[in-house]
């Protein structure tokens, strides 16, 4: 949540900022952040013109090592040398350094975001002139040229530039300098927004670095904007933005920055798909211009029917305030391989309990104990199922975040314990800014350890968030991590127990008297300026609190932690939110492409508040928000204080049907989520993805965002237009079809389809070739249904066949990694459906069983016969051939068990 | 042995019965009997009676497993042996958490349960017992309530109409007092006008014309403007006294005092007695300032002008009073008349709440619901805010009295205004038992009163199958 709330309580001081607020509509106030031309580095690289490189390699001082070749670059301007390094990486990955020759002090190089140093692999020399030197990038035909006059790198593979970096010359590195050294700019040394000075220590310290893309006309990635899927030139406005920002009632379509910033952009045509990740944690501008943007699709065919068409291309540009260049070229070929290229790197997502994937309930605020206990009692009343209950910041003693309100939460053990007894869950909020009060003993304990972000003077940094003077921990000392983890142990957290999980809000960070509402770029975590780590703070506020969760149970129990600011990394502990939207169609509308551009760069565990956060949704907006929310990987409501009540059934028994039934539906297919959630951790792939990626050669999926698929097998199309009729989905796959899965009725791929929808449900289908395993008794939350029996969706493909999988463990515990788990594969196949064991090493038992089998675009059997390890039986089928639909009844074998279902 | 087998097979048709009758009611049981095949209730399907409750859901309205989770649509039927019977979703069965307080529905699961029934069935008796106590005392006290309530209605109609009385009674004075006031203001105007004529018998009927030719009145009026009585009037002076007729306010210019001058800067009595004395006894143009009140040391003095003068003041201070007495009265009548528009039941027993006023301390704010008239908020830091003036009762067609809105309190800072809901319940006291704020700015509150109690529901007793 934004400052908003907290200015009207701060008095008049801020009264001015409140009329400022006051006096706009719904939209965010621009005039807080910066533009380009705001912020002095960004007007400086932005003003470079292309073609004028003055950067040269030095061929003559080119060392190759087995894995590295080194290399130096001079700018033939001001004689400043530059050490280029760069690597084959194991996977297809070319990493390319650039950092000072010998600058005046150590630049920043981000930590803690690769997971490891990344295994290299054998470069070679393929040929040297004087103009230029060729290696061979591994095996694969690939060979990466180095121009020395301007200095430039080509990726080749066979006779195609894969990517070319300087190839327009905006290299730009800003050495560093003493202030008396050489002429100095305006912004160079001191920089002014609205009433605040950055004091800029270091002077200039700007990196930027040009990529062409040839043959590219799709690229994608570089969240958090509240944007289309498919990246916008940006020629004609801004670049988009990367800096952490807690952005009051933020509008769409455009390039402002938001709450978390992941530096990867996609690149991808029907040939290939690739990716850029620039490892840099300080604010971020990135440009990106086309020579076909604006051709109208008639202007393109003109072009190639005459002949006289230029190859497309996308040319983009990175531009970091500090820092060096390291960035990281992952060359596909795949979407699989750039997801597995990209995991590689910085790990996969976070394996979640299960429970967290059902569903939330949350508001700002859940007033006392009471009010708790009656929403509880509320979702059984209506039959509706529940996972976790939210705490906001109202329930804490002041705002002193690991405290209750003495009063209104005087017993929160008991409450957990309650919702413990219906096997629910809660999340109580814990934010990184610390209440400045010497009563309260976890701000004396940071400020006795020193452990609190400093001030350009060396005191500690103080900026006014929800408690009123805070102070911000320093989260990029390991030590403050550790001491912070510790906090969460049920001997220091008092009234916790295993139930309660975290919530990790304003940690962009959010400081609402600070430039643009957050810290200033001088304020120091230790040797280090806020300006270089900006980025980073929210990932490692997250990963403390992760790590708090885990070490609280030692290790055993998965944790929970939900987050708002994020970077490359983030997906590694948890989830992430799209922040304080709007009850607004748009802000829906805007929740896919904001989860699908996640998604795409390694954070799967994405979603937005359901109904929207400020404003009140109308009642059809709601009911449509729920039907898209249930079909997207983190599914809470939340609402603003000032809303009114919202729960699920104050809108009539009617609506409140419709919310129940598409809870319901969520709750059955839990556990193809859990496998989804499983295959992300495993091998990064998202859970939520764009079409393309599972139909990379369908331009016709290229910029679609009003649908989306979970993982293979489901396309989802929500409602997002008010008083919709019907919706127009594009079915993908030429030779796929696809089954509704309301109606199970069957239509082919490769086509545009209306389809007439009302208030009962969005368009969902399965994937005919798939095996879904659901379970269909649902319960009052997803814990109670663990030892459920499965129904299995088995969809026909025009082949007849069909495959699935199903993951199943304990649900919350770390044990998978010791292989405490079962992985199944369903293969379906010349009327034979079988469940074979894929992982015959593991150890899992399980009670759950199978109870029924549907097998879509079935033709009538004769006889049905199960056959196990017991022996054969014949099973009772029925068969509905207007929509030719086999169910196949209480086949009753053990979900862990080999067996085949043969029909005759 | 015949016995035997029989005892077996009784036995086991026992088994077979309490097997499939799991999770229906007695009510239902017509519709599992043993027999071939079932037919599920809603007739959609017909299926081997051995797939009754055997954990899979044939029927499309969950009939065939009324005692296991296997249908999404099914009820599962808790006997509760001791307490009151009822329904539970079938996702309830077997799910781990006790449902049922005879243990039923986790007949086979890891929850340990314990039949409670008895112990919920003591508790909920005392609680019906109290409750039934509470009852009977609150409709005792409401009988008095009501019959306050008449009492009240008819004190307060009284109550009017003695206002009533009274204001026609202040009527008739104030038209009275009006009359002698106009009287006085006659006198007293008739007494000026004569003074300023220079006639000394006062006579009403005297006209005011005929005054001109009077030497002691040119030189009266001459002496008047003659401030410092130098035997000629100055230009200061002519400014000083003189002024429009129309706008006795501004002053005149030095221009407008020169002409009336006749153009010098001095004017003896004979130059004044042909021209400025012409002028001011015209009186289209120039008068002398504050004539009328204040005609200089001569006519102050007189006594039968300070007679009428206070006659008339007299007359005024009186006229007022009587007025304010009269508005005060109105005032009340309507008042009055305002509260006793308001509903307060079929038998004026709610009225007897207008006047009072109920606190709670909640957490950290005092609330003051005062019935009909407003409800507040007041912080441990001593704000206080409105949280609604009395709107309107608010309950369902048939219970009209059980809910009171209270509304248009402080604004709230996104927009609207707090309002209070009042729900109204049976209790032996008069007293605020609760306050909720669910969302920001809309309150909601307990109410307890005996008024509230209602005779028509004797509450059903515990009863339970046997």
């Amino acid at each position: 949540m934004c400052c908003w709330f907290f200015l009207r309580r701060m008095g008049p001081v801020l009264l001015l900022w409140v009329a400022v607020c006051l006096s706009g509509s719904w939209a965010v106030d621009k005039g807080n952040f910066k533009t380009c031309d705001q912020s002095a580095f960004c007007k400086r690289q932005r003003a470079m013109k292309p073609g004028e490189s003055p950067y040269r390699a030095l061929l003559e001082t080119m060392e190759l090592t087995n894995t590295r070749l080194t290399l130096q670059l001079i700018n033939d301007n001001n004689k400043v040398r530059l050490l280029l390094e760069l690597y084959r990486l194991q996977g297809n990955i070319t990493r390319v350094k650039i950092n000072e020759l010998k600058p005046l002090k150590p630049r920043y190089e981000v930590p803690d975001v690769l997971i490891r140093e990344p295994p290299t692999e054998p470069l070679s020399l393929l040929s040297q002139d004087e103009n230029g030197v060729v290696l061979s990038l591994g095996a694969e035909s690939q060979r990466v040229i180095v121009s020395a006059r301007p200095f430039r790198l080509d990726i080749v593979e066979g006779r195609d530039v894969l990517m070319s970096l300087n190839s327009r010359g905006l290299l730009g590195f800003e050495h560093l300098r003493m202030q008396e050294e050489e002429k100095v700019e305006d912004g160079m040394w001191e920089e002014t927004f609205k009433t605040h000075t950055d004091s800029k220590p270091s002077g200039p310290s700007a990196v930027s670095l040009d990529f062409s893309l040839p043959g590219v006309e799709h690229v994608y990635g570089i969240p958090e904007h509240g944007d289309s899927l498919k990246l916008k030139t940006t020629d004609s406005g801004d670049p988009y933005r990367l800096y952490n920002l807690d952005v009051f009632q933020y509008e769409l379509y455009n390039p402002m920055a938001l709450y978390g910033s992941v530096p990867v952009m996609l690149s991808h045509n029907a040939r290939r798909t690739m990716g850029i990740f620039w490892l840099n944690a300080a604010e971020t501008w990135v440009d990106i211009s086309s020579n076909t943007a604006g051709k109208t699709v008639f202007g393109k065919m003109l072009d190639y029917v005459q002949g006289s068409s230029e190859t497309p291309q996308t040319d983009v540009r990175w531009i970091s305030e500090s820092g060096i260049i390291d960035v990281f070229l992952m060359l596909g070929p795949t979407p699989r391989d750039v997801f597995s290229q990209y995991a590689s790197l910085t790990g996969t997502q976070a394996f979640p309990p299960l429970a967290s994937l059902g569903y939330h309930q949350c508001r700002w605020n859940y007033n006392d104990q009471e009010d708790v206990r009656s929403v509880d009692a509320g979702f059984d009343e209506h039959d509706i199922p529940y996972d976790f209950i939210w705490l906001d910041i109202e329930h804490t003693d002041g705002k002193r975040y690991f405290t209750w309100d003495p009063h209104k939460f005087a017993s929160p053990k008991e409450m957990l314990q309650g919702l413990q007894d219906k096997k629910r869950k809660m999340v109580a909020i814990v934010d990184p800014h610390i209440k400045v009060d010497t009563n309260y003993k976890i701000h004396n304990e940071i400020r006795s350890r020193g452990f609190y972000v400093k001030n350009k003077d060396g005191g500690d940094y103080e900026g006014w968030c929800w408690p009123g003077s805070a102070g911000y921990p320093d989260f990029t000392r390991p030590d403050m991590r550790a001491w912070w983890a510790s906090q969460f142990a049920y001997d220091q957290y008092e009234g916790t127990m295993e139930n309660l999980y975290t919530w990790n809000d304003m940690n962009e960070p959010s400081v609402f008297n600070g430039p643009e509402v957050t810290m200033h770029k001088d304020a120091m975590h230790e040797s280090w300026e806020h300006r270089d780590v900006h980025n980073l703070y929210g990932l490692y506020v997250h990963r403390a609190t992760a790590e708090g969760l885990i070490e609280r149970s030692g290790g055993v129990e998965r944790p929970f932690v939900l987050t708002r600011a994020f970077f490359a990394g983030s997906q590694r502990y948890g989830a992430v939110w799209t922040g304080d939207n709007a009850a607004e169609w748009d802000h829906l509308k805007i929740s896919i492409p904001m989860c699908l551009s996640l998604g795409l760069v390694g954070i799967s565990f994405c979603g937005a508040d359901v109904g929207g956060f400020f404003k009140s949704p109308s009642t059809e907006l709601l009911v449509r928000w729920y039907q898209t929310g249930a079909y997207q990987p983190f599914f809470r409501a939340h609402a603003h204080l000032d809303t009114p009540r919202r729960e699920p059934w104050l809108f009539g028994p009617e609506n409140t049907a419709l919310i129940r039934e598409v809870i319901r539906q969520r709750y059955t297919f839990l556990p193809y989520w859990y496998q989804l959630f499983y295959l992300a951790y495993q091998t990064g792939e998202p859970v939520m993805r764009p079409l393309w990626v599972e139909y990379p050669q369908d331009p016709a999926t290229f910029a679609l965002d009003d649908e989306f698929l979970l993982g293979r097998d489901l396309l989802v199309h929500p409602v997002t237009e008010e008083g919709a009729r019907g919706v127009t989905a594009y079915l993908p796959g030429k030779h796929e079809v696809w089954f509704d899965i309301h109606t199970f009725q069957k239509h082919n791929g490769g086509q545009n389809l209306y389809i007439p929808v009302t208030m009962s449900s969005i368009p969902v289908f399965q994937r005919g070739g798939s095996i879904i395993p659901r379970k269909l008794r649902v319960r009052r939350s997803s814990t109670c249904m663990e030892h459920d029996p499965y129904t299995l969706y088995v969809a026909l493909d025009n082949r007849r066949t069909a495959e699935g999988e199903l993951y199943i463990d304990d649900g919350h515990t770390f044990n998978y990694e010791k292989k405490e788990l079962m992985h199944r594969k369903f293969s379906f196949a010349n009327g034979v459906l079988s469940s074979v064991d894929l992982e015959p090493n593991a150890q899992f038992t399980t009670k759950s069983w199978v109870e029924r089998i549907i097998i879509l675009g079935a033709s009538k059997p004769s006889m049905v016969t199960l056959k196990t390890a017991d022996g054969e039986n014949q099973l009772e089928f029925d068969f509905d051939a207007s929509m030719s639909v086999l169910t196949i009844r209480k086949p009753g074998m053990n979900a862990g068990a080999d067996w085949t279902v043969t029909l005759q | 042995m015949r016995f035997h087998i029989i005892t077996a097979a009784f036995l086991w048709a026992a088994f077979v019965e309490s097997r499939k009758i799991r999770g229906i009611s007695s009510s239902y049981k017509r519709f599992y009997r043993e027999r071939k095949s079932f037919l599920c209730i809603d007739g959609s399907k017909i299926i081997p009676f051995e797939q009754v409750n055997d954990d899979y859901c044939d029927c499309a309205d969950g009939s065939d497993e009324p005692g296991t989770s296997a249908c999404p649509r099914g009820r599962f039927y808790c006997t509760n042996l001791g307490f009151r019977p009822h329904y539970i979703p079938s996702s309830r069965v077997n799910d781990g958490i006790c449902d049922c307080c005879d243990a039923s529905d986790e007949y086979n699961s890891h929850a340990r349960c314990q039949n409670t029934c008895w112990n919920l069935g003591q508790k909920e008796r005392a609680y019906v017992e109290g409750q039934m106590k509470t009852l009977d005392e609150g409709l005792r006290l409401k009988q008095q309530l009501i019959e306050e309530g008449v009492l009240l209605w008819r004190e307060k109609q009284a109550q009017l109409r003695e206002l009533q009385r009274a204001a026609e009674d202040l009527q008739i004075k104030l038209e009275e007092h009006r009359k002698r006031k106009h009287e006085a203001d006659r006198l007293k105007e008739q007494t000026l006008k004569a003074l300023k004529a220079g006639d000394r018998d006062v006579r009403p009927e005297s006209s005011s014309c005929g005054f001109r030719h009077q030497n002691s009145t040119v030189s009266h009026l001459f002496q008047l403007l003659d401030s410092n009585k130098d035997g000629s009037i100055s230009l200061d002076e002519v400014k000083a006294k003189v002024v429009l007729v129309h706008d006795e306010t501004r002053v005149l210019s030095e221009d407008e005092a020169l002409t009336l001058l006749g153009g010098g800067h001095q004017m003896d009595l004979s130059k004044f007695q042909n021209t400025l004395w012409d002028v001011l006894t015209r009186g289209d143009g120039y008068k002398i300032k504050d004539a009328h009140s204040a005609p200089g040391g001569l006519m102050s003095e007189d006594p039968h002008l300070k007679a009428a003068d206070r006659a008339a003041e007299w007359e005024a201070a009186d006229l007022k009073k009587v007025e304010e007495a009269y508005e005060t009265v109105n005032m009340e009548i309507s008042d009055l008349q305002k509260k006793l528009e308001i509903d307060y039941g079929t038998d004026w027993e709610y009225l007897f709440l207008n006047g009072q006023c109920y606190k709670l301390k909640v957490y950290e704010y005092m609330y003051t619901l005062c019935p009909f008239n407003t409800v507040s908020q007041k912080s441990t830091a001593g704000t206080e805010v409105s949280l609604g003036l009395w709107g309107m009762w608010a309950g369902p067609a048939k219970n009209r009295y059980s809910q009171m809105v209270y509304e248009n309190g402080e604004p709230c800072w996104q927009g609207g205004s707090r309002t209070t809901s009042v729900t109204l319940t049976c209790g032996t006291e008069t007293g605020l038992r609760s306050v909720k704020e669910p969302s920001k700015c809309q309150y909601i509150m307990d109410f307890e009163t005996p008024v509230a109690c209602q005779p028509v529901l004797k509450q059903r007793g515990v009863h339970s199958e046997l």
